[in-house]
């Protein structure tokens, strides 16, 4: 395989890697393009390896890679298949005698496709002797891979197949491609043999079939490379903005994707924030270094210590039927920026409230949630659930903590003892309510909202992933104390 | 590129062989990875579970290639002055006071203030030579004058500035100091940097380097390693440990067992002279594969289990 052909393929690659949110940058291509120029495309395993060292940059990324690698570097058909029929090829050419003898067989049906082709050359039907010069024929029949494909990729080039857009339109692109190929040689040269030797007629069929297979195989991988992410990247929008209780089960693995890239993206805004500060331990080297330009004598001080934030976040999520939905994706967000965030107590009620920020830190997310769901699930009472958490966790609020509560304040009509709620406000540095209802339904009915109101630093509503985003983010930019 | 600096790593079947050599088993993911980091001169960020090998890794490279292995420790705080270089400042004070009289023959006989500047001037920056330079770990790696092998563990501990001073030496393999100029490296040493992946580091760094995931190892990989390191360890005592520890990784821990664990244990197996693993053995041994009562507690429990896993009973 010629360089030019490989790197034009690595290059389709790293497309096709974007296109998964794989962020490959220009100096990122030059390196890979220089690790495969060293390791050679011989070997699959030892080019998969080495390119998932420049390309993929984290683990989660070396999954999608790996995956995406599979898919676009198909391993080549049926290696063993392919070299006994080579053998079989060659041997039959070797002895001519075997062949006389299976064609004297043949007669019995009829004339097979390659007596009838080497007779072509006799002039006796224009569509089988055109058929016969052409090299795609010669590819198919010899079952030569390599040339097979080479004159595919050509094919695919003069087609254009890789402006392929919507999924729909791959039928015409697969047609495209074929009449490229030559395919209608051997549409003609079907239909001329048709009634006349039925033999041949079928052998051409399942070449036609074969190479139609071939077409519509490149044209799928042209729309996974240059499409598909383009389609992603409009599902992940749109999920964003579904209302969170509407999620159904199949989305969630996309869900969590892009609750994975929100987490990030957050997590590296607000990336480890730390100030000097004029106090603490003397950095006794850098305060004689800049001593020495006062002869000696202290003038300017430098300090070793450097403040850490310790910010903390208490989440209390209301998990009764009505919420519990919003609650899973709350708690999955909070948990997906642990990094910045890592002193994230969460507490679940419905009637009693318990802490349950040990599962999450023991088990995974999803698992987590689906435990806070059975154990605390129930009929909904604020005021049981206020007293719980103070009696819990009030002594642990201090100035540093925000306190995010989610749940729709509906009491049953019962006193949800806003009191307590009060005692919570006084002693953190933010309370946060969280609504999954929208503002024209609050104090409707038995919800309690409006005096909650009252009692909260920030309260909002909060439905979709698209408005939990910008909550984290402005708790995030807060408890950073920007 | 003229004559390499590393010729040992020059082959990803040569680097296999010379790394099992030293007693380290590479995959060849690792061999790739290494024989495309001496090739394109770039550090290799290794991340993966604790004890699974990756400072092991540098240091049987430093071994190979026989160069001196530079290691730099990070932890939360770490700066400029303990990983770059630090002026000797006592020095350079101690350097004013006793040569205050030979600036004075300097200045003697200078007339105004513009004239014993002058001369001062031409006495050049003595005080911020070399002479006074302390370098701490990535400037020495920078000064060995044929190659080494610079270790820069467990990154993620370190402030996210700090990968920030980072980003010049290992794009460029070049320090700034302000005083001096940018100083180039002599030799550009072959760079890890190992992760335990507790944070995620920052894009610039990660554009810059190859990236290596070390997972925990195959059965088949692992019992491999294990007879490297400890090769008086018994063939079918070595199966059975090994499968013991592979299926108390399935189990719900708080930390899972490392390859490093894996050997400790060996070695004491070995120290117990065992030939088999039974229930017993197991229970009195089992905490130098794990380490918080809570796992130990959690894989008692489940012993009859790992056991039969273990192909023991």
């Amino acid at each position: 395989m010629t360089a030019t052909l490989g790197s034009n393929q690595l290059l389709a690659f790293i497309k096709f890697l974007r296109g998964r949110n794989i962020p490959v940058s220009p100096a990122d291509t030059l390196d890979a393009v220089q690790a495969a120029s060293l390791l050679g495309y011989e070997q699959r395993d030892t080019l998969r390896d080495g390119l998932a060292a420049v390309l993929a940059k984290s683990s989660h990324e070396e999954l999608t890679y790996r995956e995406a690698f599979d898919l676009f570097f198909q391993p080549a058909k049926n290696e063993a298949q392919r070299t006994s029929a080579q053998e079989d090829a060659s041997a039959a050419q070797e002895s001519p005698d075997s062949g006389e003898v299976a064609a004297g067989q043949q007669d019995a049906v009829g004339d097979s496709l390659e007596d009838l082709l080497q007779g072509a050359s006799g002039g006796m039907d224009p569509a089988l002797s055109e058929l016969a010069a052409s090299s795609l024929m010669q590819a198919l029949q010899g079952g030569d891979e390599a040339a097979l494909s080479l004159s595919i990729e050509a094919a695919a080039e003069a087609a254009k197949v890789d402006q392929i857009q919507m999924f729909t339109q791959r039928g015409q692109y697969t047609r495209r491609l074929l009449d490229e190929l030559g395919e209608t040689a051997l549409r003609d040269a079907a239909i001329a043999l048709e009634n006349s030797h039925p033999r041949a007629f079928a052998e051409v069929q399942e070449l036609r079939e074969d190479l139609r297979q071939r077409a519509r195989d490149r044209v799928e991988r042209a729309y996974l490379v240059h499409a598909a992410g383009d389609t992603e990247d409009f599902l992940d929008s749109a999920l964003a903005e579904v209302r969170l209780a509407n999620i159904s089960p199949h989305q969630m693995a996309r869900m969590r994707r892009l609750i994975d890239r929100m987490a990030r993206k957050l997590a590296s805004r607000h990336g480890r924030r730390r100030r000097r500060t004029r106090r603490g331990q003397l950095n006794v080297p850098a305060t004689l270094r800049a001593a020495a330009a006062t002869d000696g004598v202290p003038f300017n001080t430098h300090w070793r210590h450097i403040r850490k934030k310790k910010p903390q976040v208490m989440a209390i999520c209301d998990v009764s039927g009505s919420v519990a939905a919003y609650a899973k994706f709350l708690l999955m967000f909070l948990y997906a920026v642990q990094d910045v965030l890592p002193r994230t107590r969460s507490f679940a009620f419905s009637s009693t409230l318990g802490e349950v920020t040990e599962w999450f830190d023991s088990l995974p997310v999803e698992e987590a949630v689906t435990r806070v769901n059975r154990v605390y699930g129930g009929a909904t009472d604020y005021a049981r659930a206020f007293l719980d958490f103070n009696s819990l966790a009030l002594q642990d609020i201090n100035k540093a903590t925000t306190v995010i509560i989610l749940g729709d304040a509906r009491n049953n009509n019962s006193d949800p003892r806003l009191d307590l709620l009060a005692e919570i406000k006084a002693r953190c540095k933010r309370l946060i309510w969280l609504n999954p209802e929208p503002r024209v339904g609050w104090g409707t009915g038995d919800s309690a909202m409006l005096p909650v109101i009252q009692h909260c630093h920030i309260a909002t509503e909060c439905n979709n992933l698209r408005q939990l985003e910008r909550i984290v983010d402005k708790l995030l930019s807060e408890a950073r104390g920007r | 590129m003229d004559t390499p600096l590393y010729p040992q790593l020059g082959d990803i079947d040569a680097i296999t062989t010379a790394f099992g050599d030293a007693g380290y088993i590479c995959t060849p993911r690792i061999a790739t990875v290494v024989y495309l980091a001496a090739a394109l001169n770039k550090p290799i960020l290794v991340e993966g579970p604790p004890g699974v090998g990756k400072t092991e890794l540098a240091k049987t490279c430093a071994e190979v290639i026989a160069k001196p292995l530079v290691r730099l420790q990070c932890y939360e705080g770490l700066d400029e002055a303990k990983a770059l270089y630090e002026w000797k400042y006592g020095k350079q004070l101690l350097y004013t006071q006793i040569l205050k009289e030979q600036l004075g023959d300097i200045l003697e006989g200078a007339q105004g203030l513009k004239q014993s500047i002058q001369r001062l001037h031409s006495t050049g920056d003595v005080f911020y030579a070399k002479e006074f330079l302390e370098p701490r770990p990535l400037l020495r790696a920078m000064e060995q004058n044929d190659g080494a092998v610079l270790l820069i563990d467990e990154i993620d501990k370190a402030d996210f500035e700090f990968e920030s001073l980072l980003l010049e030496v290992l794009s460029d393999y070049q320090v700034s100091i302000p005083e001096i100029g940018t100083v180039q490296a002599r030799s550009k040493p072959m760079v890890f940097l190992t992760s335990n992946d507790t944070r995620d580091l920052s894009d610039a760094l990660k554009r810059r380097c190859l990236h290596l995931h070390i997972p925990f190892p195959s059965i088949e990989l692992e019992g491999r390693i294990v007879t490297a390191r400890v090769p008086e360890l018994q063939e079918r005592l070595g199966d059975q440990l090994v499968r013991f520890v592979h299926a108390v990784r399935e189990l719900d821990l708080k930390k899972a067992p490392a390859i490093s664990e894996t050997i400790d244990w060996a070695r004491s197996l070995v120290l117990l002279h065992a030939n088999e693993l039974d229930a017993r053995l197991v229970h009195d041994t089992l905490n130098v594969l794990l380490k918080y009562e809570e796992d130990i507690i959690e894989a008692e429990d489940q012993m009859g289990k790992l056991l039969k896993l273990a192909d023991v009973l």
